[in-house]
């Protein structure tokens, strides 16, 4: 028996380095669907489906499953074009339904909608086209055909039972050339292993006469109404219409050009203006866009709602998380997403700037106590300030034996890297979207004043301007902007992150710096980028944190974590607004960081934290802040407390 | 003996496989006399390539000094003075050693300092001064100004890929050099590398090829760089001398590219299903 959770990590990389882009593995219970097809290809763009126990496999049958994944995308399963299919094979394309939205259906819908039964030919296709993958793998892994081969035997064992036409196929598929009768098996053409998408399409327009009576025997099976397959061929159309998008608005400037250019041009010759004809193009090509537009975000919506965000751009990770009530590890029970914060297009980072300013004094003198630190002398050198007497002595005492001496007699102070990775965990649940002071009540209004709105002499007041009230989230942000300017000053490495999330399969992590990028606007930018967003599942965010510095290798390590309130989560517990769980998990995470040699501390602007701070962080290792503007000068105070220990 | 015995006998040709017009690049520089600075990823050919060029130069008359490079490999504790020479004891005498850099500022050889960012930062200051119009080695020491053989020609190398965090070449002295960039070969170059290098079938090469595109897929997982065209080539080596496929992969590749174990079964995966 194996678990995906032994072998994921390895994996992931397997198939980063085959599919050369980072594809999310997951198990087959985190998956959407419930289509019967997605067990045929168990993928989207961004995610590779696998079980999450396999009781007789071993690694190489995972390697074979991400490895039939793979195969998909090489063999260009999604790009199926359903008008190049009618053109290749000279087929006319039939007049759609009138209830139905050709736009709407996959190229693979309207393949399958040709048929009196679309389930018994979507069937026939996954199959076959499985085994043209299968061809694909064996010829293109030659490593692998003998774990394939294994991998399909250990199939044909488990799933012994012949009932229909289909379960023969299966059995051709995997590997067993008698399972079908002779007369199909012939129409299997030698070519399919050199063949297309189309070729597997054309194939099931042959062999479908010799399945379509058995759709009662796989009518429960065959419910499901569009398949994994389907949705991932939309998704791939979907990056067709994002360049016909493009192109039509290449059309567009080369027209706006030729009008400014015409226009220019009967200018100069002072004839009158008559652009009628680039002004239809024009219109044309606009209501075109639009209605492309349209028909984009309607599809995103819909691949949406199917198959989940895309998280084309953040990695994913599965932690342990610590149930107290059983006193065990739920293994890899947490799926964290991590992602850059990408900051808006010209946003302005003078206000920041202006922040950073006005703190910088107190900081800097708060953190010059650290720079000495910093200076370390160095021995052997050709020139410093100082002599080195042991290599003086060396280099005399070579000289009176005839030897050569080594002219580095000299020692110097330079300044080092300082040895401190800091990692910064910034909590973004939506309640740091709160005020910091609470809305003053409005005022008791007497009945007399409420106006009368029918009353014709009557002019509102006018509104007074509201100024946006101070939240927790600017001062956190403030804070972290004070303390990248200093440590970057100061020559310490650290990183800024933010986490939030909602559900255990769904935690957030949030990157604003990296240890080892410098302070740039971009960085300032990403800061001033954190929002408030879901929940605070703490544990799975610091066991990432702490996955992190272990990386990047320094030997004093640090983490801070600021916060507003007790983790929290809708399913961080049993029970919904219990918070003990989430408390004993997070002490875990933060146990398990002291446990790897990091200093960890807490601050939170939560005035009631003292009762599950002095449980969840060890050696009291927490400050409970009163007043938050407070916060930029504590983190001060604890950094240079943490360094100088 | 006859004059024909007197003759040196010619060097074999470096083998080199040109990926683009760096040669064209290189000749032009060296007939102007332009200092060359040459940038990859470790193992991709930018050693050889000088090599190549010195003989390619030698050969055509262009270059008379011999040896026509003298190659520095350098290293942090690597000051000016390994470089420019140094006084040694001889007996009761201190005699003048030119160092390696002076040889060849003299002899009008190819200098070709390799992996330049991790010398010491005083070397700058000769560099500096050698490859500007100027083309003068000041040795402090003995209070010479020695100005550059007519064909003398510094070229430098550094890897941009894990050098960039803690040290970099200053603009003034980036400045000063024609920069030519290096990456690994196409597949099909790189094949045809490996083929000629390691002797080993095209189609094997091939094999180690597609094993060099899948793994540099990873590069951002523990390791700098993706695996190099000089680790194939020694893969290829392995196999040419009976070791199996899979084993030789593991040694050359496999252990040599990362220590993370993760890393490393992904790697050996990769190679397993590549490998026939």
């Amino acid at each position: 028996m194996i678990e995906l959770a032994d072998v994921e990590g390895s994996l992931a990389l397997f198939a980063e380095g085959l599919a050369g882009r980072y594809l999310h593995l997951k198990t087959l219970a985190e998956q959407n669907t419930d289509s019967i097809d997605a067990r045929l290809t168990n993928q989207s763009m961004d995610n590779l489906y696998l079980p999450g126990c396999l009781p007789h496999g071993e690694r190489s049958d995972y390697l074979v499953l991400v490895l039939e994944q793979i195969g998909y995308r090489e063999c260009g399963t999604f790009g199926f074009d359903y008008a190049r299919f009618c053109e290749l094979t000279g087929v006319s394309q039939p007049t759609p339904k009138p209830h139905t939205q050709p736009d709407r259906d996959s190229d693979f819908t309207r393949l399958f909608n040709r048929f009196e039964d679309p389930a018994i030919a979507r069937r026939l296709f996954l199959l076959l086209e499985a085994l043209r993958i299968s061809h694909h793998i064996q010829r293109t892994y030659p490593g692998a055909a003998h774990y394939l081969r294994q991998h399909h035997a250990k199939l044909r064992a488990q799933f012994s039972a012949h009932r229909t036409r289909f379960d023969l196929l299966q059995h051709r598929v995997w590997g067993d050339l008698q399972a079908l009768p002779s007369l199909e098996d012939s129409l299997i053409p030698l070519s399919i292993s050199h063949g297309s998408v189309y070729t597997t399409a054309e194939m099931t327009c042959q062999l479908y006469p010799f399945f379509h009576h058995e759709h009662d025997l796989l009518l429960e099976e065959l419910n499901a109404e569009v398949s994994g397959t389907e949705w991932m061929q939309r998704e791939a159309r979907l990056e067709d219409w994002k360049d016909d998008q493009e192109d039509l608005a290449r059309q567009m400037l080369n027209v706006e050009i030729l009008q400014a250019e015409d226009a220019l041009l009967r200018e100069d010759v002072g004839l009158a203006g008559d652009t009628r004809d680039t002004n239809q193009t024009l219109n044309s090509l606009k209501s075109e866009r639009d209605a492309l537009s349209r028909r984009i975000e309607m599809e995103r919506a819909a691949l949406r709602h199917a198959v989940g965000s895309p998280r084309g751009q953040a990695r994913s990770f599965r932690y342990d998380e610590w149930n107290y009530l059983e006193r065990r590890y739920i293994r890899r029970w947490c799926r964290l997403y991590e992602e850059r914060i990408v900051p808006e297009a010209g946003a302005d980072v003078d206000d920041l700037r202006r922040v950073i300013r006005q703190w910088r004094a107190k900081v800097r003198s708060r953190l010059a106590q650290l720079r000495p630190l910093g200076l370390q002398r160095v021995s052997r050198v050709a020139d410093g300030d100082e002599l080195d007497l042991n290599a003086v002595l060396e280099a005399r005492q070579d000289i009176r034996a005839g030897i050569s001496p080594d002219d580095r007699t000299y020692s110097r102070r330079e300044r080092v890297q300082r040895d401190i990775c800091a990692a910064f965990l910034v909590d973004l649940s939506a309640s740091t979207d709160d005020p910091i002071e609470p809305p003053e009540p409005m005022p008791f209004e007497d009945d007399d004043e409420v106006p009368n709105l029918r009353d014709p002499y009557h002019e509102p007041p006018e509104p007074a301007s509201v100024e946006e009230p101070r939240k927790i989230i600017h001062v956190q942000r403030e804070a972290m902007l004070v303390m990248a300017s200093a440590l970057d000053a100061l020559g310490d490495s650290f990183g800024i992150y933010g986490f939030s999330g909602y559900g255990h399969d769904c935690v957030e992590f949030f990157v604003a710096k990296e240890p080892d990028e410098s302070l740039s606007g971009r960085t300032l930018s990403a800061i001033a980028a954190m929002q408030p967003k879901r929940s605070t599942r703490m544990g799975p965010a610091i066991r990432h944190t702490v996955a992190k510095l272990m990386a990047a290798g320094q030997s004093l390590k640090l983490l801070i974590v600021l916060s507003d309130g007790f983790p929290q989560d809708c399913d961080y517990g049993p029970r919904r607004g219990e918070h003990e769980y989430g408390v004993e998990d997070t002490a875990k995470a933060l146990a398990e960081a002291t446990a790897k040699g990091i200093e960890t501390f807490c601050i939170t602007v939560d005035r009631s934290g003292h009762d599950y701070l002095k449980r969840m962080c060890p050696d009291a290792r927490y400050l409970v802040i009163e007043d938050i503007e407070d916060l930029p000068d504590a983190l001060t105070k604890v950094y240079t407390t943490l360094t100088l220990r | 003996m006859s004059p024909m015995e007197l003759l040196p006998e010619p060097l074999p040709e470096p083998y080199y496989l040109p990926v683009g017009d760096e040669i064209q690049v290189f000749e032009a520089a060296f007939c102007a006399r332009l200092p060359v600075l040459m940038k990859g990823p470790t193992g991709c050919g930018k050693t050889r390539f000088v090599e190549h060029m010195a003989w390619r130069l030698q050969r055509s008359g262009k270059l008379t000094a011999d040896p026509a490079l003298l190659t520095i490999s350098c290293h942090e504790d690597l000051t000016a003075t390994d470089l420019v020479g140094r006084y040694l004891l001889k007996g009761d005498e201190t005699v003048w050693q030119d160092g390696p850099l002076t040889r060849s500022v003299r002899s009008g050889a190819i200098c070709y300092l390799d992996e330049v960012v991790e010398a010491r930062k005083d070397t700058t200051v000769l560099i500096h001064s050698l490859s500007d119009h100027r083309r003068l080695l000041p040795i402090d020491k003995t209070g010479e100004l020695v100005t550059a053989h007519p064909d003398f020609l510094l070229v430098m190398s550094y890897n941009p890929g894990y050098q960039s965090v803690l040290k970099d070449l200053k603009p003034s002295t980036r400045q000063r050099f024609v920069s030519i960039e290096f990456d690994y070969p196409a597949f099909a170059l790189e094949a045809e590398i490996i083929a000629h290098e390691s002797a080993i079938d095209h189609e094997m090469a091939e094999r180690l090829a597609t094993i060099a595109e899948r793994v540099r897929n990873l590069r951002d997982h523990g390791f700098e760089e993706g695996v190099s065209t000089r680790l194939l080539i020694y893969t290829g080596q392995l196999i040419g001398q009976g070791i199996s496929p899979r084993r030789a992969g593991e040694l050359a590749i496999t252990t040599a590219i990362s220590d993370d174990r993760t890393v490393q079964d992904a790697v050996r995966d990769i190679i397993d299903v590549l490998l026939p």
